[in-house]
C-alpha cells in the first residue's frame, strides 16, 4: 500500500516583464552634405529595408498604428521615419549589434539610417518600378497553418481607456486526455495595438488558479509565481511581441504537456484612449516526436542588491555564476523594470577568453524580448557568467515611475525593480542514470541563490527540493525549515517538509507538517494525499481514509489516490468499499500494480 | 461663411503693433483662399464662430495612437472649461474622409465637433506641425499657445508612465482666468503634418 508517488514542488519565479530606457543617442548623418551623386529612391534603396524591418509590424492586423508596405505609406511618414530611425527608436531592437547574433534582428546599419534622411532630402522619389522587390506577404491568420488545438481565454479583460500600463494574466486549460508534445505555440493576444508583449508559462500544478477570483476570471500582476514539479523545469520560452515570427521548437526539444497542465499568459497592456476588451487565443501545434533533449532555464539575479536611492543615476547590480557543466546557450532574456538603463551579460571561458553574451545599451521595458541565438553558444564547464545592470533612478530616466524619484527596492510590482538574467541552456553531456547534468546545474544555481541571499524563500525551497530528490534528506529538511522560517505556515512548504520527513521515516514530524498543510489548504490535493499516506504508514487507518477520500474528491481521475484509498479502507476492514476503489483505480490505470495486487488479495480472501 | 481674411481684418483693431503681423497672415490666407470644412463639406472657421470664447484646436489623425491616448484627457479638459471654451478636433490629412472621421469620433466617444482641414488653413494659423498638437486662441482669435498637450511622450514610441508637465491644462487655466499664459509653445510629439502633403 505504500507505493508512494509523493509530490515535490518547486517554486519558480516565472520570467516576467518590463522596464524602461532613457535618453537616446543621435547618430550623426552625413546626409545633407554628402557628395553622393546618385539619388535615393524608394523602389531601389528603401523598399528592401522597409520590407525587412518595418513591414513585419506595420501591416494590417498587426500591432503598429499604420502600414508601411507601399511607396505612398512610407512617403506619408517620411520625415517621422527619418527621425525615429536616426534616434534608434524604430525599429525597436535593444541588443547592441556588436555582441550576439540573434534571430529576428531588426538592427539598422548607419548606412541604412542615412538612406531615409537622404531620401527625404532628395525629394522622396519613387524610382523605377523594375527596382521594386516583391512586397512581403503576411499570413492574416495562423503563421504555421491551422493549429491542432485552438484555445480562447475563458473571459475577456477590459483595459481602461486611460491610465498607466496594466498587467493581466489569463489561464488556459488545454482539454487533453493524454500527454502531448508541443512543437509550437502561436499567441494571438487579441487587440494587438494594446499589447506590448506576452509571456506564456506552463503551470503543471494548477497553482495560478488560486489567484483567480472566480474560475476563468484571470488575475492581475506583472510578475508570475508558478509552482512546478522539480526536475521538470519550464525550459522553454514562449514569448510574443509585435511582429513575432513563430519559430517551432527544435524537433527534439518539444515541450511536454500533461492532462491538467495549465498555460498562463502574462500580458503587458497599454490603454488606447477608449475602453477595450482583450481575449487572447492560443494556437497549439503538436508533434508525435517526444523530446529527447531538455533545455532548462538558469536565472542569475541579485535583487538583494537593489536599494536604489532617489536621484541615483548609475546604480550598479552584478551577479556571477560558474557553470558546473558544459552547456549550449540557446537564448537569453534580460529583465529589469523601469529604472534599468544599461544591461550587460558576459561569459568568461575557462581558457580565459571573454565573450559578451548580450549588451543592451539603452534598456526599454516596452521592447523587452527573449533573444534567441542564431547559433547556440558553447559554454564549457567552469565558464563564469556575469551580469552587470546599471539603473537610473533620476529624472533623466523618462520611464521613472516616481515623480519626484524615490528610493526603489526589489519587488514584483511595476514600481519596484528587478535584476534578472534568464539563460536557456542545453546541457552538452547526456543524462546517465543518477548523473543528470540538469540536476547538477539546478542544484548549483539554487545553492548560488541561497548564498547570494540567505533570506530568499524560493532559493531555500528550490535547493531543498533538489536535495530531497538526491536523497540528501537532512540537508533538504534544513533548507525547507529555513524556507518555512521565512514564510511560516506556507502550505506548499509544510507539505514538502512533511514529505521529506516521510522519506526520512520520521512519521510523527511528517504527520505534523502535512496536517498543517492540509488544514491551511483543505483543497490542496498533494497535502491530503501525502497526509493520508503518512497516516496509513503510521497505522492510523480511519484518519488515513478521511484524507485519502478528500484527495480522491479533489482529483477523481487520480489512480494512485484511488488505489491508496482502497488500501487504507482494506486495512480498516471496510472490504466492500475497498474493492470498489481498487477497481476504480484499475479503470483509471489498468496497469496499476498496487491496485491489482491488493484487489487480488482481497478478492482471493472472499 | 466668413473667410480667414475677414477675421484677421477684425483683429486688426486690437493694436498697431499687431497690424503688420496680422496683415501678413491675412495675405497668406487670401492666397490660399481656402478654409476648413465641417463634416458636411461646408466651409467653417472655428475662430470666427467662437463668440468671444477661447478656442482649442486639436490636430489629429484617425489612426494615430498618440492622439487616441489623449482622448480621455481632452474630454476631461473640455468638460472642465465648458463655459468659456470651444474645443474642435481638426483633421489635416486631405485623404481622410468625413465617414472615417465620424467613425473615429464614434469609436473613441469623442463628443467634440470635428473639422477637416485639407488646405491646412487652420494648420497655418495655429503654426501646427505635428499630430497630435493643440492650439489655443483667445476670444479675439489671437494664438496664445501651440504645441504638446503634456509631456507624456518624449518621442513617438516612448512614453512616460505619466506626464509630469501639463501644458494644455496650465494654458487653459490661465487663459480662462484672464491671466497671461505660461508658455507660447512646447514641442509636440507624433506624426509630421508635412509628411501628409
Amino acid at each position: 500500500m505504500n507505493s508512494l508517488s509523493h509530490r515535490f514542488k518547486i517554486l519558480l519565479v516565472a520570467f516576467s516583464l518590463l522596464a524602461f530606457a532613457n535618453s537616446h543617442a543621435f547618430h550623426a548623418s552625413a546626409a545633407a552634405n554628402s557628395p553622393e551623386e546618385k539619388r535615393v529612391t524608394f523602389n531601389k534603396d528603401l523598399a528592401p529595408v522597409v520590407f525587412r524591418t518595418c513591414a513585419p509590424c506595420h501591416h494590417p492586423g498587426e500591432a503598429a498604428p499604420f502600414s508601411l508596405l507601399t511607396y505612398g505609406d512610407v512617403k506619408s511618414h517620411a520625415r517621422q521615419i527619418a527621425d525615429l530611425t536616426e534616434k534608434r527608436v524604430m525599429p525597436p531592437w535593444l541588443p547592441d549589434p556588436g555582441a550576439g547574433n540573434f534571430t529576428g534582428d531588426l538592427h539598422l546599419s548607419a548606412d541604412e539610417i542615412w538612406l531615409f534622411r537622404k531620401w527625404v532630402a532628395d525629394g522622396m522619389l519613387e524610382g523605377d518600378a523594375s527596382d521594386l522587390p516583391p512586397a512581403p506577404r503576411f499570413n492574416a491568420g495562423w503563421q504555421l497553418g491551422k493549429p491542432d488545438l485552438i484555445l480562447r481565454a475563458d473571459s475577456s479583460y477590459e483595459v481602461p481607456a486611460s491610465g498607466s500600463d496594466v498587467y493581466w494574466n489569463f489561464i488556459f486549460r488545454p482539454p487533453i486526455a493524454t500527454t502531448r508534445w508541443i512543437r509550437a505555440i502561436e499567441i494571438h493576444p487579441g487587440e494587438r495595438r494594446l499589447v506590448h508583449h506576452a509571456n506564456l508559462i506552463v503551470d503543471r500544478s494548477q497553482s495560478a488558479r488560486r489567484q483567480e477570483k472566480s474560475p476563468g476570471s484571470g488575475f492581475p500582476g506583472m510578475e508570475l509565481q508558478i509552482e512546478s514539479e522539480s526536475f521538470d523545469p519550464d525550459g522553454h520560452f514562449f514569448f510574443w511581441k509585435p511582429g513575432t515570427i513563430i519559430k517551432p521548437e527544435p524537433h527534439d526539444m518539444a515541450l511536454r504537456l500533461d492532462p491538467g497542465n495549465d498555460l498562463i499568459l502574462n500580458t503587458h497592456l497599454q490603454p488606447s484612449g477608449k475602453p477595450e476588451r482583450i481575449q487572447p487565443t492560443l494556437g497549439i501545434y503538436f508533434t508525435d516526436e517526444p523530446a529527447t533533449k531538455f533545455p532548462l532555464l538558469l536565472q542569475l539575479e541579485n535583487d538583494r542588491m537593489l536599494d536604489i536611492p532617489a536621484g541615483e543615476k548609475k546604480f550598479v547590480v552584478t551577479d556571477e555564476f560558474t557553470l558546473p557543466e558544459s552547456v549550449s546557450l540557446l537564448a537569453i532574456y534580460p529583465h529589469a523594470h523601469y529604472l534599468g538603463r544599461d544591461m550587460l551579460a558576459v561569459a568568461k571561458l575557462p581558457a580565459g577568453e571573454t565573450k559578451t553574451l548580450i549588451h543592451i545599451p539603452r534598456w526599454d521595458l516596452n521592447w523587452q524580448a527573449v533573444f534567441t541565438y542564431v547559433t547556440p553558444i558553447d559554454l564549457p564547464a567552469g565558464t563564469t557568467i556575469s551580469m552587470r545592470y546599471v539603473y537610473d533612478n533620476s529624472t533623466d530616466n523618462l520611464a521613472n515611475p516616481n515623480t519626484p524619484p524615490k528610493r526603489v527596492v526589489a519587488g514584483n510590482r511595476a514600481s519596484d525593480e528587478m535584476a534578472h538574467l534568464w539563460l536557456q541552456v542545453l546541457p552538452q553531456s547526456p543524462a546517465t542514470g543518477a548523473n543528470d547534468p540538469r540536476r547538477v546545474l539546478q542544484e548549483a544555481i539554487a545553492r548560488h541563490h541561497v548564498e547570494n541571499n540567505p533570506s530568499d524563500f524560493e532559493a531555500h525551497y528550490n535547493l531543498a527540493a533538489m536535495l530531497q530528490t538526491r536523497g540528501e534528506l537532512s540537508q533538504s529538511i534544513d533548507h525547507y525549515q529555513r524556507a518555512l522560517a521565512l514564510r511560516p505556515g506556507d502550505a506548499t512548504v509544510e507539505n514538502a517538509l512533511g514529505a521529506a520527513f516521510f522519506a526520512a521515516q520520521n512519521l510523527p514530524q511528517a504527520i505534523a507538517h502535512l496536517s498543517v498543510a492540509a488544514k491551511a489548504r483543505p483543497d490542496y490535493f498533494d497535502s491530503q494525499y501525502n497526509l493520508g499516506l503518512a497516516l496509513a504508514m503510521d497505522n492510523q487507518f480511519p484518519q488515513a481514509v478521511e484524507h485519502l477520500r478528500a484527495a480522491v474528491a479533489l482529483r477523481p481521475q487520480d489512480a494512485d489516490a484511488e488505489a491508496n484509498l482502497g488500501g487504507a479502507l482494506a486495512a480498516n476492514n471496510q472490504t466492500p468499499e475497498a474493492i470498489e476503489h481498487l477497481r476504480r483505480a484499475l479503470q483509471l490505470n489498468p496497469k496499476h500494480s498496487l491496485a491489482r495486487e491488493n484487489l487480488d488479495a482481497l478478492t482471493g480472501l472472499q | 461663411m466668413y473667410s480667414g481674411a475677414a477675421r484677421s481684418k477684425l483683429s486688426f483693431f486690437s493694436g498697431a503693433v499687431l497690424f503688420f503681423s496680422l496683415a501678413l497672415v491675412s495675405l497668406s490666407n487670401m492666397a490660399s483662399a481656402q478654409t476648413a470644412l465641417d463634416l458636411h463639406g461646408k466651409s467653417m472657421d472655428p475662430l470666427h464662430a467662437s463668440h468671444g470664447k477661447i478656442t482649442v484646436l486639436i490636430f489629429a489623425l484617425t489612426d494615430c495612437p498618440i492622439t487616441n491616448r489623449y482622448v480621455p484627457l481632452l474630454l476631461q479638459l473640455k468638460n472642465a472649461h465648458a463655459e468659456k471654451t470651444n474645443f474642435w478636433f481638426v483633421y489635416p490629412d486631405k485623404n481622410t474622409t468625413a465617414e472615417q472621421i465620424n467613425e473615429h469620433l464614434r469609436q473613441f466617444g469623442i463628443s467634440i465637433p470635428a473639422l477637416r482641414d485639407p488646405s491646412h488653413s487652420l494648420v497655418k494659423q495655429a503654426s501646427a506641425t505635428i499630430t497630435p498638437e493643440v492650439a489655443v486662441f483667445d476670444g479675439q482669435a489671437r494664438l496664445l499657445y501651440h504645441g504638446r498637450i503634456d509631456n507624456l511622450y518624449e518621442i513617438a514610441g516612448r512614453s512616460r508612465p505619466a506626464a509630469t508637465t501639463h501644458e494644455l491644462q496650465d494654458v487653459l487655466n490661465a487663459a480662462v482666468a484672464g491671466r497671461p499664459v505660461p508658455f507660447a509653445s512646447a514641442p509636440a510629439v507624433g506624426c509630421y503634418i508635412s509628411d501628409l502633403e
